[in-house]
This record gives C-alpha cells, sequence and structure tokens, in this order.
C-alpha cells in the first residue's frame, strides 16, 4: 500500500504491522525546508523495531519515502530513550494498539518527555517536562489469542472525579493553586472530587520545570473520560497561570463530558481499533462526536482490514440535557487472531 | 463332604426389639421410604477426604463433558451442502450421483462434470462434486467437503486410496463420511458376501469411529442403482446434521460453479499467453468474504481479488415453507460446467447456456477460411503501428511520403489512401481497421462500446463470408463472438452501480443541487481562485486551517473530507472543477444547523423545484448515512476521473499550484488530541446546564430514576410483618388494578395506567388486552422465580453460554433489515450467497488447460496470510509410511488452502530448550519441523506427501502434523566436534593444536569445555602465539599424546527459503496429476545415475588382532623387601651347568638284574591285571546285589501299603459303626 506525507505515521505503521501489509510512503516532507523523517519518527520507527522481529525498513537518503515490510511482533522486555520532540503518549498510544498481540508478554520501559501539551500524558515512575525530558515509564502488557467484541453501548452517570495536579521544578504551591481553580469550576456538578497534587524532587522530578493538571472522570457504569492540560515548556511561548491552567482543564473536562459516549476523544482510535480486530462478532461503542485523527483512523481500517464501520448518530432527546451528539459506531469484527502467540 | 447348615434367623416375639418393630408396622412405612432419615449412621460422613474426592470426581466427570460454548455464526439461508463423492476408479461413482440426482429432481444427467447443485429439500440445498483419483483433488475436495459419501468396491475389499482420503480428511478437520459398498451383486455365496459385509464394516468403524454409517447397494438394474437403496441413501442424506470445522468458520470460500474469461479478446488475439481476468462464480461458504481480499486457488496460487458481487440464487429454496413436499418447479438442478441450468442471469446480463466446450477452444476452430481476413487476424501490429512505419510514393521517383506528413488530412478516413485495401476488393474489411484505429486511440479509457462495435463487425464480415462457409460455421462463430464479448460489456455497465453506494450517489446530486440553490456565486468565485480565496475570506480560511474550527465534530470532519480528495489527486496539480466543488458542497449541506453560513442569494434556485423538493426530502430522511459519506467519502471514481483530466496544461508546462491545506494535511502533526470547540463557552450557564444531566446529581431517566425504583421495591417487597411488634405492614395500592386481583406484580407503575387507559377506547380489543396482560403477568413471575432460583445454579459455564447466544441473537439482528447492497459493504459477503469473483492476472493455462473435472476453489485468506515466513510445526511420519524423512528433503505440504513444496528441517528439543537438527525424522516420534512457507494460524493441521504425480509410494501421506508457531528466530543447531591433537604434555596441562586456525577463534573459546576420547574433561585456557590456532588446555589428569581432544559446540542450520506452490491445475488436460516439483536427492541421483563413492574409513574390513605382547612385571627392589616372603618374587635363577662332579654317573645293569628286574615286571602287571579284573567281578555282583535289593524294598512297599489300606479300612468301618451307634443312641434318646 501506498500513501503519501507523514500525517497519520503512526496509524499507518500500526496498522500494517498488524494486518501485515507492507507499506510505502512517499514525499515525507518533500516540499518543506527540512525534508524527510523527523527525530521522534525515525525513535517511532526503531521503537517499533525493537517490539517487532524480522521487519525490514528502508528510508532513503533524505528521509522522504520510507518503505516498512513488518514482522512478527515479539514484545518481551523492551526499554527504549524515545525522542524529546514529542512525549511518551506519542510512542505509547501505538504500542497500546500492539501490546495485546505480541508474542510474549510486553513489557516496555520508556524513557522521555512525560508530559508535554500536545501528546497525551502518562502516569509515571520518573516525571520529565518538555523540553529536556528525563521521565520514564514502565509499561506491561499481557498477550491475547483473540480479543472479544466490544459493547459499550450505555457509558452512565459521571459518579465522581479524580485529577493530579503536579508540579517538577517549580514550587509546590503551584499544585495547590491549579487543584482550587480547577475545583472551582467542578464543585458546580457534582461534590465527589478528589484531586491529588503530585510534587517530584530530585531524580524523579526529570530535567526541566513544569506543571500540569489530569482529570478523569469516572461514570457509574465504569467508563471514563479524561483531560488533561500542560503548561508550555520552558522557554517556548508564553507562560501560563496555574489558576488558567487549572480552569482550562476543568472546562476541557467539561468539553469531553458534553461530546459524551463511552470512550474519550483521544481514545476512541484505540476502542475502534479492538473493535475491529475482535472475532467475527458485532461490536457496538457510543461514541462522542469524531475526531479528526478517529475519522483518519476510520479510513485507515478499511483500507487495511476492508472493515467499514455503521455510524449512527444519536441526537440528544429534547429536554434532556446530556452534551451534544453522539455517534453509535457498529462493525463487525475481522476475526483477528494473534498469529504471533505459540502454542503448545 | 456335605456343606453344613447355618443357623436361621429367628425372629425375636418379645423384648425391646419386637417392640421396636412393632411400633414401626403401626406406623406405616414412611421411614423406609427415606433410608437417610432412618439409618443417619450409614450415610453419615466415614472420611471427609473421601468425601472431598467423590465430590471432586463428579464434578471433573460433569466439567469434562462441557464444550467451550462458540458464538453461533450458522447463516439463516445456509449455502448447499458439499457432497464428495470419492472413491478409486470404476467403483461407481458417476452411477451413484447419477442416481442421487434422478432421486431428488427426477432429471438425468448424462455428464457428471463439475460441482451440481440440487434443492433437495424444503431447507436444503446439495452440491455433488465427483472425485477423481488424483490426489491434488483428493486434498482439495477434503477441504471443502461436508460429507463425503466414501464408495468401496465390496469385490475387491479397501484400496489404498480410501485410507490416504481419510487421513487427509482427518488432518483438516473430519467431515462427515460415510462409506457405500458397490459391487455387491458379484458375490455368489450369500455367506461369504454377509462376512466380507462384517469385516469391511468393522475396519471402517476403526478408521472413522465405532458404529460409521455404512451403505450396501447390493446391485445394478439396467445400470442403476436399486431405487429403494438410492432413495434410503438420499434420506440420509437429507437429514444429515454437520459440525463447524474451526478452519472454515473461520475463512471464506468458493466452490466454483462457473467459469468465464472476461479478457479482451484483443489482447489475447495479439499475445495467446497474456494473464486473463477471470470471473468464478458458486456459492460463498465459511465466513464472511470482503471484497478486494486475497484468496488463494489450491493448483493456480494466490491472487487479489479485483472485484465480487453477488447474484441472485440460480438454485434457490422455495419461498414459502408449505407442508407437503417439493413440486417439480422446486426441484431445481443447476451445473454450468455439465451443461445444465439453462438460464443463467448475471449482473445484468442474461446468458442462455448451450451445451458445448469452450469459446475460446472453438475460436481456433472456426477461422475465416479467407487468406487476406486470416492474415489481417493474424498480424500482431495494429495498423496505425504499421502505417507509421511504411511509406507511400505518390508519384514514381519522388521522395517517399512518410505517414506524418500525410495525417492532417487522412486522419479521419485512413482506408481511402490505402490503394491495396482497393485490389482487395473489400472495402467494407477496412472498417474494422479504421476501429482499431480508433481503439488504439482510446485504449486508455478501456471503453466496452468499442469491443462491442468490433464485435459487430466481425459479424457482418461473416455474413459477407457466408457464400464460402457453411451456415453452420457462422452460427458457431456468432455464439462464440457473443460469449466472448458480453463479458467485457457486463463489466463497464456494472461498474457504477458496484462501487457507489446508492445513498452516497444520491447525496451527492442532492448536495449539488443545494449548492446551487444557495451559493452558486461563492462556488463559481471559487473554481477560478480557490485557495486565495480561502485565505481571504473568514469561513474557509478558518476552516482549511485544522481542527480546531466550527462544531466539533462536522465542520472537521468536512477538512478531512477534502484532504482525502486531495490527497488521491496524486501529484498535488490542478484540482479540477470536480473536486474542487466537492468539499464546498459538503460543507453547505452539513453545516446548514450552523450559524452565519447562509450567506448568498441564489439566482438559479428556480430551476427545478419539484426535483429538488423531493431531494430535499430525501436528503433529511438520508441524514445518518451523511457522517458515513463524511468518513468515507463517496467514491474514487471521480476522484480518479479529475486526476486524468490534470494532464499537462498547453501541453508542455505543468500546472504547479501550491495548494496549501493538502500539503499542511499530508504532512500534518500526527496527535490524537481532539482541540476543544471555541464555540462552546463554558462560563456560561446555559453551557453549564446543557450537561448537568451527564453526573449523578442530574436527572435520572425514568426507569432508572431512584425514586421510582424505590416505589418498585416497595410494590415488591411491600408486604411484611414486623415480628417484634407482630404489625402488618401492606404496600401501597394507590395505583393498583383491582380487577387484577390478588397481589399485582406489575413492575412498572406507570405502564399499567397506560393500559388501563387504553382499555375502555378499545373495547374491541378488551379480552384480547387482558389475555396480553395476564400472560405479561406470567411472564414477570417467571422471570422472578427464574431470577430467584436459577441464579444459585448459574455457573460459569452458564454465563458465558447465555453471553453467546445473546452475541448471535446481536449478530443477526444488526444488519437484518439494512438492504443488500449496503449491508454487503458493512459485513462482507454473506455465506450463502451467490457470488460472482472477478480474478485478474490469472496465467493463461487456468483458461486455456480447464478441465471442469478438477474442483476448483476460492479459499479466502485472513489478515497477513498471504505472506511468507518461517513456520515451526509438529510433525510425525505416517506409520503407514514405509520410508523415514530425510532433512532438506523437498516435501509437498497441504496446510489451510495451500499444497506446496517446501524444504523442512526436522529437528527434536533437547531437555535444555536447544533445537537439535536431526537428519532423518523419528520412526515412531513426533518431532518438530522448520519450514520456509506460507503464514498460517496456529494449530492449523497439515499434511505431507513427497509426491503429487503418479503413486511411487504405496502409503502416499508421508507425514502429519500441526503448525505451533510462526517464529523467525528460532534456531536450529547441529553437533559440531572440533578435534585437536597435544603436542605438549605437562602434567595436567597440554598444549593442544589442530582445533582452530587462529589465535582469534581461539579467544572466542576461552573457557569452554573440551573433553578426550577416553574421557579425561578440561577447559581451554589461553591461546599460544605459535602454531597459530594452538592452545594451552587443562585437564584433570595427564594425557597421552595418542589422545584426541574434542570441543562440542552447536552450528546454527538455516532453512532453505523454498516456497513452490503446486500448479497441478496449469498443467495441460490429461496430464494434471503430473506435476512434479524439486526432486529429491534420491530421486536425482537415481534419476542421473549417480552413485555414491562410499567413504573408505566408513567400509567394513576383516578385524585383524594383533597378539598382544605384555611386558614381565617389574617389582622394585624396595617394594620386594617390604613384602612377606609368600609374596616376594621366588628368583629361580636359571640352573647353570651342573658340575661333572655333581652329575650323577649312569646305571648300567648286569645281565642277571637285568632278569630279574623283567621278572618283577612281568609279575607286577600279571598282578595289576588279576587286581584289574577282581575289581570288575566286584562291581557286577554289587548291582546285581542293588537290584535284588530294590526289588524287595519295592514288595516291601506294596506290602505295607496293602496293610495299611486294609487298617484304615478297619478303622473306617469302626467309625462308622461308632457314628451309627452314635446315632442310634441319639435316636434313641430322642
Amino acid at each position: 500500500m501506498e500513501f503519501e506525507g507523514c500525517n497519520c505515521f503512526r496509524q499507518r505503521l500500526v496498522l500494517s504491522t498488524l494486518s501485515g501489509k507492507r507499506v510505502k510512503i512517499r514525499n515525507i516532507r518533500s516540499k518543506d525546508d527540512n525534508p524527510g523523517l523527523r527525530d521522534f519518527e525515525a525513535s517511532f520507527i526503531r521503537l517499533l523495531d525493537k517490539v517487532t522481529n524480522g521487519t525490514r525498513i528502508e528510508i532513503n537518503q533524505t528521509g522522504t519515502v520510507l518503505f516498512y515490510q513488518p514482522g512478527l511482533l515479539y514484545g518481551g522486555s523492551v526499554e527504549h530513550e524515545c525522542n524529546v520532540q514529542r512525549s511518551i503518549g506519542y510512542y505509547l498510544e501505538a504500542l497500546l494498539m500492539l501490546a495485546p498481540f505480541m508474542k510474549t508478554p510486553l513489557r516496555a520501559v520508556l524513557k522521555g518527555v512525560t508530559n508535554d501539551p500536545t501528546d497525551p500524558s502518562v502516569s509515571v515512575l520518573k516525571r520529565g517536562m518538555a523540553p529536556a525530558g528525563g521521565g520514564e515509564v514502565l509499561f506491561t502488557c499481557p498477550v491475547r489469542r483473540s480479543m472479544k467484541p466490544v459493547h459499550l453501548t450505555e457509558p452512565g452517570k459521571i459518579k465522581r472525579i479524580r485529577g493530579t495536579a503536579f508540579s517538577v521544578r517549580v514550587s509546590p504551591q503551584m499544585a495547590n493553586r491549579i487543584v482550587d481553580s480547577a475545583r472551582s469550576i467542578l464543585n458546580k456538578f457534582i461534590p465527589d472530587i478528589y484531586i491529588y497534587t503530585d510534587h517530584m524532587k530530585g531524580a524523579s522530578s526529570g530535567k526541566s520545570p513544569g506543571f500540569g493538571l489530569t482529570l478523569v472522570a469516572e461514570t457509574v457504569n465504569g467508563t471514563f473520560l479524561g483531560a488533561e492540560v500542560v503548561s508550555t515548556p520552558q522557554g517556548q511561548g508564553d507562560p501560563v497561570l496555574p489558576e488558567d491552567l487549572g480552569r482550562n482543564c476543568a472546562k476541557l473536562l467539561l468539553e469531553e463530558v458534553y461530546r459524551g459516549g463511552c470512550v474519550d476523544s483521544t481514545n476512541q482510535s484505540l476502542s475502534l481499533l479492538y473493535m475491529t480486530l475482535g472475532q467475527q462478532d458485532v461490536s457496538k461503542t457510543l461514541l462522542g462526536p469524531l475526531s479528526p485523527y478517529t475519522v483518519e483512523f476510520l479510513r485507515h481500517i478499511r483500507d487495511f482490514f476492508q472493515i467499514m464501520f455503521k455510524i449512527e448518530q444519536q441526537k440528544p432527546g429534547e429536554d434532556e440535557q446530556k452534551g451534544g451528539e453522539k455517534v453509535l459506531m457498529t462493525c463487525v469484527g475481522a476475526g483477528y487472531s494473534n498469529i504471533n502467540k505459540t502454542i503448545k | 463332604m456335605e456343606k453344613k447348615e447355618q443357623k436361621r434367623h429367628q425372629h425375636k416375639h418379645s423384648g425391646p426389639k419386637a417392640d421396636k418393630k412393632n411400633r414401626k408396622k403401626e406406623q406405616g412405612t414412611e421411614p423406609e421410604r427415606d433410608e437417610r432419615k432412618r439409618n443417619p449412621r450409614a450415610f453419615s460422613v466415614q472420611s471427609a477426604v473421601r468425601m472431598a474426592k467423590t465430590f471432586h470426581r463428579t464434578q471433573d466427570i460433569k466439567t469434562k463433558k462441557h464444550h467451550i460454548p462458540l458464538v453461533d455464526r450458522t447463516p439463516l439461508e445456509p449455502p448447499p451442502v458439499v457432497v464428495v463423492v470419492m472413491g478409486p476408479p470404476k467403483v461407481g461413482k458417476s452411477t451413484l450421483i447419477r442416481c442421487l440426482i434422478k432421486n431428488y429432481t427426477r432429471q438425468k444427467l448424462s455428464d457428471i462434470c463439475g460441482p451440481v447443485t440440487i434443492v433437495s429439500g424444503k431447507k436444503r440445498r446439495l452440491t455433488f462434486i465427483e472425485c477423481n483419483n488424483d490426489i491434488n483433488s483428493m486434498i482439495d475436495l477434503a477441504k471443502v467437503a461436508d460429507l463425503v459419501l466414501m464408495l468401496i468396491d465390496a469385490s475387491f475389499g479397501f484400496e489404498m486410496e480410501t485410507f490416504e482420503f481419510l487421513n487427509i480428511c482427518q488432518v483438516h478437520g473430519f467431515p462427515r463420511v460415510m462409506g457405500v459398498l458397490t459391487h455387491l451383486d458379484t458375490f455368489k455365496n450369500n455367506k461369504t458376501l454377509s462376512k466380507t459385509k462384517k469385516r469391511l464394516k468393522h475396519r471402517f468403524w476403526t478408521e472413522v469411529y465405532q458404529g460409521a454409517k455404512l451403505f450396501y447397494l447390493s446391485g445394478m438394474v439396467y445400470g442403476e442403482y436399486q431405487t429403494q437403496e438410492v432413495k434410503n441413501l438420499g434420506r440420509f442424506i437429507s437429514v444429515m446434521k454437520f459440525r463447524p470445522l474451526v478452519w472454515r468458520t473461520s475463512h471464506p470460500y468458493v466452490v466454483a460453479d462457473r467459469m468465464e474469461d472476461l479478457t479482451d479478446p484483443e489482447d489475447i488475439r495479439l499475445n495467446p499467453k497474456c494473464d486473463r481476468t477471470v470471473s468464478l462464480y458458486g456459492y460463498l461458504r465459511g465466513t464472511f468474504l470482503k471484497n478486494k481480499c486475497q484468496v488463494h486457488i489450491p493448483g493456480v496460487g494466490d491472487f487479489s481479488v479485483a472485484d465480487v458481487s453477488f447474484l441472485p440464487d440460480p438454485c434457490p429454496l422455495p419461498e414459502v415453507i408449505k407442508k407437503r413436499a417439493l413440486n417439480v418447479k422446486e426441484r431445481l438442478l443447476y451445473a454450468p460446467m455439465a451443461g445444465v441450468g439453462g438460464l443463467v442471469y448475471d449482473k445484468d446480463a442474461v446468458y442462455i447456456d448451450m451445451p458445448s466446450g469452450h469459446g475460446s477452444q472453438q475460436q481456433e476452430e472456426v477461422r475465416p477460411t479467407t487468406e487476406l481476413v486470416q492474415s489481417l487476424i493474424g498480424t500482431q501490429a495494429t495498423l496505425d503501428a504499421k502505417m507509421a512505419a511504411s511509406k507511400v510514393s505518390l508519384f514514381t521517383g519522388t521522395a517517399a511520403l512518410t505517414p506524418e506528413e500525410v495525417q492532417e488530412n487522412e486522419k479521419q478516413n485512413p482506408m481511402e489512401s490505402r490503394e491495396w485495401d482497393e485490389r482487395a476488393q473489400r472495402e467494407r474489411r477496412r472498417a474494422v481497421f479504421a476501429d482499431e484505429d480508433d481503439d488504439d486511440d482510446d485504449d486508455d479509457d478501456g471503453d466496452g462500446e468499442q469491443e462491442s462495435d468490433e464485435e459487430e463487425d466481425e459479424e457482418e464480415d461473416d455474413e459477407e463470408d457466408e457464400d464460402e462457409e457453411g451456415v453452420t460455421t457462422l452460427k458457431k462463430h456468432d455464439k462464440t463472438a457473443a460469449e466472448t464479448a458480453a463479458p467485457p460489456v457486463k463489466k463497464q455497465k456494472c461498474e457504477v452501480p458496484m462501487e457507489m453506494p446508492a445513498f452516497a450517489d444520491s447525496d451527492d446530486e442532492l448536495e449539488k443541487s443545494e449548492e446551487d440553490e444557495s451559493e452558486e456565486d461563492e462556488s463559481e468565485e471559487e473554481e477560478e481562485n480557490e485557495e486565495n480565496e480561502e485565505m481571504e475570506e473568514g469561513e474557509p480560511a478558518k476552516k482549511s486551517s485544522g481542527p480546531d474550527s466550527g462544531l466539533c465534530s462536522e465542520d472537521d470532519d468536512e477538512d478531512e473530507e477534502e484532504d482525502s480528495d486531495t490527497d488521491e489527486d496524486g501529484d498535488g496539480t490542478v484540482k479540477s472543477k470536480m473536486s474542487s466543488k466537492h468539499p464546498e458542497e459538503e460543507n453547505i449541506d452539513t453545516d446548514d444547523a450552523e450559524m452565519g453560513y447562509e450567506t448568498a442569494g441564489a439566482l438559479r434556485w428556480k430551476e427545478d423545484l419539484a426535483q429538488k423538493a423531493t431531494e430535499a426530502y430525501l436528503r433529511h430522511q438520508l441524514a445518518a448515512p451523511n457522517l458515513r459519506k463524511l468518513v468515507y467519502g463517496t467514491v474514487a471514481e471521480k476522484e480518479e476521473d479529475d486526476s486524468n483530466d490534470e494532464e499537462e496544461l498547453g501541453g508542455l508546462f505543468k500546472v504547479n499550484r501550491p495548494e496549501k491545506s493538502k500539503k499542511v494535511r499530508a504532512d500534518a502533526m500526527d496527535c490524537s488530541r481532539f482541540q476543544p470547540d471555541n464555540s462552546h463557552d463554558w462560563d456560561q450557564e446555559e453551557m453549564l446546564a446543557s450537561i448537568r444531566d451527564c453526573f449523578v446529581t442530574g436527572k435520572w431517566e425514568e426507569d432508572k430514576d431512584a425514586a421510582t425504583l424505590l416505589k418498585e421495591d416497595e410494590e415488591l417487597y411491600g408486604d411484611f410483618e414486623d415480628l417484634e411488634t407482630g404489625q402488618v405492614h401492606k404496600a401501597k395500592t394507590g395505583n393498583k388494578d383491582q380487577a387484577e386481583g390478588g397481589n399485582d406484580d406489575e413492575i412498572n407503575g406507570d405502564d399499567d395506567d397506560d393500559e388501563e387507559e387504553e382499555a375502555p377506547q378499545v373495547k374491541l380489543d378488551d379480552d384480547e388486552v387482558q389475555k396480553n396482560k395476564r400472560l405479561e403477568k406470567k411472564r414477570r413471575l417467571k422471570e422472578r422465580f427464574d431470577a430467584q432460583y436459577d441464579d444459585g445454579d448459574a455457573t460459569y459455564f452458564d454465563d458465558l453460554k447465555e453471553e453467546m447466544q445473546k452475541q448471535a441473537e446481536l449478530n443477526r439482528q444488526e444488519f437484518e433489515d439494512v438492504d443488500d447492497e449496503i449491508r454487503v459493504q458493512y459485513e462482507g459477503f454473506r455465506p450463502g450467497m451467490y457470488v460472482r469473483v472477478e480474478i485478474p492476472a490469472l496465467p493463461c493455462e487456468f483458461v486455456t488447460n480447464f478441465d471442469p473435472h478438477y474442483p476448483i476453489i476460492l479459499g479466502g485468506l485472513g489478515p497477513s496470510e498471504g505472506n511468507v515466513g518461517y513456520l515451526q510445526m509438529r510433525l510425525k511420519k505416517h506409520r503407514w509410511h514405509n520410508r523415514i524423512l530425510k532433512t532438506r528433503d523437498p516435501l509437498i505440504l497441504s496446510l489451510g488452502w495451500r499444497r506446496f513444496q517446501t524444504i523442512p528441517l526436522y529437528y527434536i528439543e533437547d531437555h535444555n530448550g536447544r533445537h537439535r537438527l536431526l537428519k532423518y525424522t523419528p520412526e515412531h516420534m513426533h518431532c518438530g519441523a522448520t519450514i520456509w512457507g506460507p503464514i498460517t494460524p496456529q494449530g492449523t493441521g497439515f499434511l505431507a506427501v513427497q509426491t503429487v504425480g503418479g503413486i511411487k509410494a504405496s502409503f502416499r501421506i508421508a507425514a502429519t502434523g500441526v503448525v505451533l508457531d510462526l517464529d523467525k528466530s528460532v534456531t536450529i543447531v547441529k553437533k559440531l566436534k572440533l578435534i585437536g591433537y597435544p603436542y605438549k604434555i605437562f602434567k595436567n596441562t597440554s598444549f593442544i593444536q589442530g582445533m582452530f586456525n587462529t589465535v582469534l577463534e581461539v579467544a572466542k573459546f576461552e573457557g569452554a569445555s573440551i573433553r578426550t576420547v577416553s574421557g579425561i574433561k578440561g577447559q581451554i585456557k589461553k591461546a599460544l602465539r605459535t602454531p597459530p590456532g594452538a592452545f594451552r588446555a587443562t585437564f584433570e589428569d595427564r594425557l597421552l599424546m595418542s589422545d584426541i581432544v574434542f570441543l562440542r559446540s552447536w552450528y546454527p542450520a538455516s532453512v532453505p527459503q523454498l516456497y513452490n506452490p503446486v500448479t497441478s491445475l496449469l498443467m495441460p488436460v490429461g496430464q494434471k496429476e503430473t506435476w512434479a516439483g524439486m526432486r529429491t536427492l534420491g530421486q536425482l541421483k537415481h534419476d542421473l545415475g549417480i552413485r555414491n563413492k562410499p567413504n573408505q574409513d566408513s567400509l567394513y574390513k576383516p578385524v585383524v588382532r594383533q597378539v598382544r605382547h605384555f611386558n614381565p612385571l617389574h617389582i622394585p627392589k624396595e617394594l620386594q623387601k617390604a613384602l612377606p616372603f609368600k609374596n616376594k618374587p621366588k628368583q629361580m635363577q636359571a640352573k647353570g651347568k651342573t658340575p661333572r662332579d655333581l652329575q650323577r654317573p649312569a646305571v648300567v645293569r648286569e645281565p642277571h638284574e637285568k632278569k630279574v628286574a623283567a621278572l618283577l615286571d612281568a609279575l607286577s602287571s600279571v598282578y595289576a591285571y588279576k587286581n584289574k579284573k577282581a575289581r570288575a567281578e566286584q562291581h557286577a555282583k554289587h548291582k546285581e546285589f542293588l537290584k535284588q535289593k530294590e526289588k524287595q524294598e519295592a514288595e516291601r512297599q506294596k506290602r505295607m501299603k496293602e496293610e495299611r489300606k486294609k487298617t484304615y479300612r478297619a478303622m473306617g468301618q469302626k467309625e462308622k459303626k461308632k457314628l451309627k451307634s452314635s446315632l442310634k443312641g441319639a435316636s434313641k434318646d430322642n
């Protein structure tokens, strides 16, 4: 399969690895002043090479053409130094998609930037803010032979909100200020809010200063919606006030709640992937409005697995006050089974 | 002796026991019923451990009976059951099929050719396939058969083919097997017949399972089997149930029953060996088939499907199921390869199949006889090309004109310029070439119409030739022309409905009209300078800026849409009108909810108002697919057209517009974050209120509200009595219907009220309402009861089963009401559908060597099953195959759908997990094998044969096994012994040479353990400088110079990458079973007459033993001294010569002395003789004496016995007398 440009780079490589189809991506930033693959993408490819066995990767001299022939997902113990241009979330999102289909259970230690404004954050062993990084994450995942069909149609009501306000290499007071401001908004809805303050010191605080807030809303049916905001990296852009950050994050969570669905907007694609790779049964998931990333992902799923989703819009009722439109995604799984796992 | 009589039980008539019994009798037999109660001690727990054991055992037995519950995925309308009729040649396969078909459909089929599908009952269809005696066919059909009718010639007995087929079946999942014994009429003797039957039956049972069904077809009547027996067999087939097999339920497959060659006839004419496009037809089985998936055709190879479409069922089941049997109309028969099936409906054409061979074969026969035409047809290059090369001189002596010079005026009408055409007297003939010319011009368009034109022309030609040719040939030609021409035309036509989803199309048009209405001028402007405007204008700029704009979902999606359009444009040059309009249209369409976009007024909105109104209506109805369209786009087709347009502008220059949005998109940031919508201001109260209900603090739904639930609970469990106070609480029955009576259990009070209100309105249905209500009530009661009492028993297994049941239900219902066209896009093609699969780039031999007697199977491949890689499998040589298999000898495997030749390496796993290479497979043991082959899921079975051509082995199946793992990094190692010799020996240290060549090599093995042949262990210590490769090693003992030192190491063996699919279907007709791939080493040597030169050292030579010389034992002097005298070596020195004085003189006797001595000698010899004689005599006497004594003894014994007998008798009599007297005495006593 051939693609152009470096958009959806991860999706393409991940789906290629899962489906076993080889991929050629051309014209990667070919018109750019700095053409070719960036360091973080190269680092991502290296990570893929570490978790697979027999992968063939060819990159031309300028780095504008990439040929990727996937091997078998091997797993095992992996340690990877992630590039600091993107946070560990960037790498981890892809690993999440691959991890259940490995030969041996994955145990990955990723080092680099744990929190930055573009990518989702991760809970950590050591924190490391952009731009210098220095954080560390341990990710383990068991392997599965096949996936069960997914049925997530009832999000349920939100019963509690939890969160973590973190600060590294700044005053510990920052975290408290974030918590206060976030609570001021969320308290209007629900009293069960608990936001931890997490101030890390010394070696576990990474190399750069910064602070941020992660909020998670849990519903009675056990689904989670998350939101997070991180301060701008040191020396890049305007500095943010912790109060503003807290408020923004709370609003972001409200936005997530408004969008609704059983999966928050960041993880839509992951849930859709697991639906696709299920057995040949009908899976259903209720999502909020599809994010552009998810839309791209749906198209790629069609290209790689020939699976189309039935997309039904659910308009909110007249007197209901449950946020915006929802989308019910239905598909028949591809009957995918983990061909990497050994049987004895 | 007599048996002693036992004392009988005496019932007690009095005492406590008797009293107890009497009491019991009076009370009745109640306690006897419950033994446990009556005798609790007997049933008490004797041993807790034992009890636990028995409990565990029963539970184990119970649980072992369970199978893992699977989701039931059988389609509602299943495909026909594949019945494979198998057996060695001349056993009556075709006759049986003919008889069965006649039995079911009352039709006679003369030639069984390819699959024959019939409707056998109200709910069942059957496809009969005959399996010919070729191991390729046997393997392929075993993979698709649902039921195997295994014919056995009873007069001959079992043949190897039968067993081979059974083994093939076993490997690929066992389908149902029924044996059929034929040729039973050859037995004259009834006894031998029954004996044979029994023998065959039992042998069959051991192969299949105990009690497997075996049919007897006793004899033939007029070349057919007896009707009653066939009917019975048919009944058994009709009621047979099938189990799902793992491989088949996870892979789609089609047993093709029709084949059409769709290749452009022109291509075939130019190059008869060109790759063919072929469409194959058949029922889809197994599971869902996705469009554009990969398939494997066993015997041909891997192909990707170009197009799949479903056709109306050619052999449908009766629509209405009535109680009666099928009528004649409903008993359908469909066998296109055998020439039955009359009318065939394709996508949009109707075929009338005439029983005849294939078009391509006939085409060669029916050539026009005129040489000119033949020469024309024979031309490879088109006239255009020829013309380009040719030159014409108008006047003699002038320079020849090149075609370029005459081009302007002759382009339109080339035939007039040609003089030789005139001479041929065949003006009309030229039209062909004119058309060909045209054809060449529009080659890229690939228009179907041209081809049809061409065909017409050909027909016209024939009409002209009529005087020369017979009428029959013309007809034939017409037919072939129609046959060859029709498919491409058809193909062209159907592309449009296939690739475009119906709704998407209509939507597109709708949007266009919509756009016309509102945004005519704007869009026109945009056509002219799109991106500039986009940058300038507020809204569009916002759109292009990325996902942070507009209402959350739709706007962004449109952006995506736009991008996808442009992505597929390819080079990023000119955007054509269509594609530039496209996104705009969508914007407008979806954004009517959005404010501030409907700006410009419309001018042409009045044009077709009515149509627009209907379209608008439609649009409202089709709101849902809109989103789908946003995601998946409409169709690729339009964009492709556009990309064709954007070739070159003004001939030379390419217009290279920067196209900002696209470029940005193609290299955009790869981030899964979804930026929030700017329009949502979370400081405002309304916004906050809009999500109020998402929290537990908000309002709940009716059925989940705490208040309602509480009320329900009260209704359910309302009545209770406070036991302490004795107070009785009654549930409030305010809203309860008294008419229902008793304790109403309605769960939903509101429902109840509604029903009450409705009841008076519809008086007519009053009874019904009441009835329904009662039913409802009953159901609820039952539900509650079930919930209460079943929950205790519900195990994990039950839950799992229920879950599967629910899933199956959901699978069935989800797409039930969707139109088939759309459903196919979501699910793929369902099993049971009759599909047409178009496959491009098939080798031409597939068509030219097509033989309908060989099955064509399209096996669908799962994701990544099309790849080739290393496979690890467990393998066992078949116990009936009479030779073991050699590593690196090519072997033909049947794995998944495929048959392929590969080179396996056999290995065995050592205790430490090392995979040690084996030279040969073990005789009666499993071993591992690694091959380079197609990726197949683990757990798939396979079988191996050494050749598929001919029958060389007595039992062809060489090995069977299962795939264990797909790993590229499994290493197989073989043992390597490095040998060295000591050249210098110190105490325990030696210098060894000859093992390595360089210092570096030694360095790699430092610390490695080594050993001598005599068993002395040691270790490599350090390399020596000279000689290179020598090293110092220490041993546990001192070596000898004659010792050989070796190092045991492991050397990885690489697996040869041979994957050679068996292409037996491509072989010429009649030679399909002669496929021979790579030969084994042994075969090669045999064929080339190479004999192995044996290693001289390995030859056996006569054993010559050297006589061993032992050195005398030497004991040191010190030791000798210390030894006791006994053990001291006695040093007898060799006697020297005795001195003369010590030598004794010889005695010389006097004559008298001599005489005396002689006499004494004589006397002594006489004495000795006498003595000897006397002893012999004595001995004889003694013998006599012993004999005598024995005799006497025997006599004595006899006498004694007699005496003893006498005394015993006397004693016995005495005893008897005594007894008698005592009895008498006793009687007297009594």
